[in-house]
């Protein structure tokens, strides 16, 4: 007599591409850091952006032309990346920390996916919120103003484009901001308390170690003032920024990318034994 | 080796602290328990199982890969964790759906594997409940649920039934049995000794990180010569059976723990079962039970462990 084991059969499936997994984490991901502080941020963001962008144009509409600097109007204070930087804590800060916290990343972790379709997940959801905030706030208001017919086609589109530019550096520098400081902690009230004192503390450093020593090469190390000097250039608006528009694009995009990358290698030596 | 999943003088440190030291262990096709008490390094082994950890020294392979590492290998084991930190903000079938959708499935098979899972693990009721809602024993069921709703040939499951009522537990061992007939290999931890004893045989036995014994449980319980096996008989008659069995050598004590009982120690448990019927036979003697109170697992670890402070 001879004695066998069952044998594993599994009915063969089509499997679904690495695109499609990785969109199945970005869908969850999004919903789930839809929190409170989150929505508040986006809907501030919102009705300030469209207000000023609204007010600012139909106001230079009636005593001249209308310019692509006209909506530069938002990134005259440092509010809107400021009110970004918020949606970047709230919606980022729990990205990874929250999974490795709980040992939920396991539930991930085993799954035939790579790590970089599980933080390629992640950093999509992330910046998803993060350019809610940072780029469809201006988009709305160029789209306002045109329907009004305020501004020409031309300057429409040269104002949707640095709207678009500026947010989207915004969006990259902020996001891998906030993947790398929720990768160091497996808390996320400390990743995001981490994302708003480091840029807010840059802001604010910066600014009084120039005041003391007038450096020119100091303000580059503040993100906010960067992304102010990049819309400066993006608009057209007359008047020397306070860094070079173009190294201060290279700058936030770098930097987004090496935060990013330090998230990866961060994740990829990660074991998980919280108890 | 070439066991579904095989250990070779697996080390692994947590700072000062070893959470295993020198594992080597290969286990069987099929059902395999895990045991060993609190600490003793079985959650440890199944972390690194899952990839989440790597280890110090030795190598550890599951289905022939290297256990830390991504691939699609993955596909083929299911992982079923000890705690309880799910994707609270979902629908336990969300939950099941999502994972399944990141292993791969289409939408649509994904959504019909989901519902399938959970009714296995008795769960079709609560499906559109949010898993925060969840008791104890609901999570152990929605977790046994992702592991097994991609079909996966290797199954690590990381104290299943804890916290599941005695009914939930019968179910999901039912499920479990039924899952090693269609092929598949299950490790099953547990600290919980006679729950493993029920599902399966075949057994590794964990302490301060070492493999103690590993193999067939009553194979492992007969090789232990140092205790005697205790063997229960149940007879009207105590004391008559007493005075021949005082006669055997390898009988080394005789208790009467009842009325009707009577309680042996023996060092060769083989020579005593060939010897007993002829026994009985030849002396006419009324014998209406016999069993053997430590072939178990319970005994089995007290025994090796205690080497092994």
């Amino acid at each position: 007599m001879t004695i066998s084991l069952p044998r594993y059969h599994s009915a063969p499936f089509v499997r679904t591409s690495r695109l499609a997994r990785t969109w199945a984490i970005v869908r969850r991901e999004f919903v789930r850091r839809a929190r409170w502080g989150t929505l508040l941020a986006v809907g501030i963001s919102f009705t300030a952006v469209i207000l000023t962008v609204t007010f600012d144009v139909e106001f230079t509409s009636f005593i001249g032309a209308v310019t692509a600097a006209t909506y530069y109007g938002p990134y005259t204070s440092p509010a809107w990346p400021l009110l970004t930087l918020i949606v970047a804590a709230t919606a980022g800060a729990g990205s990874i920390a929250e999974d490795v916290g709980s040992r939920a990343i396991t539930l991930y972790a085993t799954r035939p996916i790579q790590l970089v379709d599980y933080l390629g997940g992640k950093a999509a959801a992330c910046a998803s919120w993060i350019a809610i905030a940072a780029i469809l706030p201006g988009v709305v208001g160029v789209l306002i103003t045109a329907t009004l017919a305020l501004p020409s086609a031309e300057v429409a589109l040269s104002a949707l484009a640095a709207f678009i530019a500026t947010g989207l550096l915004t969006t990259v520098f902020f996001a891998g901001l906030a993947l790398a400081l929720s990768s160091l902690t497996t808390r996320s009230l400390y990743a995001g308390a981490a994302i708003f004192g480091v840029v807010l503390s840059l802001y604010i450093g910066v600014a009084v170690v120039v005041g003391i020593t007038g450096s020119a090469y100091v303000p580059y190390a503040s993100p906010v003032t960067d992304v102010l000097s990049v819309a400066h250039a993006a608009f057209g608006v007359s008047g020397t920024p306070p860094t070079d528009p173009g190294a201060s694009a290279a700058l936030l995009a770098g930097s987004g990318v090496l935060l990013t990358a330090f998230a990866a290698w961060r994740l990829s030596r990660i074991e998980v034994v919280t108890e | 080796m070439t066991g579904v999943v095989d250990a070779q003088d697996v080390t692994k440190r947590y700072g000062e602290v070893l959470g295993l030291n020198g594992f080597t262990a290969a286990f069987a096709p099929g059902i395999t328990g895990l045991v060993g008490p609190n600490g003793a390094g079985k959650s440890t082994l199944f972390r690194l199982l899952a990839g989440q950890l790597r280890v110090d020294a030795g190598s550890l392979t599951l289905l022939g890969y290297d256990a830390w590492g991504e691939g699609d290998f993955r596909r083929r084991v299911g992982y079923c964790p000890e705690h309880y930190a799910l994707f609270d903000w979902m629908t336990g079938e969300d939950f099941v759906e999502t994972l399944l959708r990141v292993d791969g499935f289409s939408r649509s098979e994904a959504r019909a594997r989901a519902a399938r899972a959970i009714e296995e693990v008795g769960l079709t009721e609560a499906r559109h409940r949010r898993v925060a809602a969840y008791s104890k024993g609901m999570r152990q069921r929605i977790k046994l649920a992702q592991c097994v709703a991609h079909d996966p040939e290797l199954l690590l499951l990381d104290e299943p039934l804890n916290g599941v009522d005695p009914v939930g537990r019968a179910a999901l061992s039912a499920l479990l049995r039924q899952l090693q007939a269609r092929g598949r290999h299950l490790i099953v931890s547990s600290h919980v000794l006679y729950e493993v004893e029920r599902l399966t045989d075949q057994i590794v036995m964990i302490a301060n990180g070492r493999a103690l014994a590993q193999g067939d449980l009553h194979r492992i319980r007969d090789l232990i010569d140092t205790h005697p096996h205790v063997i229960d008989l149940e007879t009207p008659d105590p004391r008559g059976l007493a005075r021949f069995l005082g006669s055997w050598d390898h009988v080394v004590a005789i208790e009467f723990p009842g009325p009707d009982r009577v309680r042996v120690q023996s060092r060769s448990p083989e020579e005593f079962y060939r010897q007993l019927p002829g026994l009985v036979v030849s002396e006419g003697l009324d014998v209406r039970g016999v069993h053997s109170a430590d072939d178990n697992l319970d005994a089995v670890f007290r025994y090796l462990s205690e080497g092994h402070p």
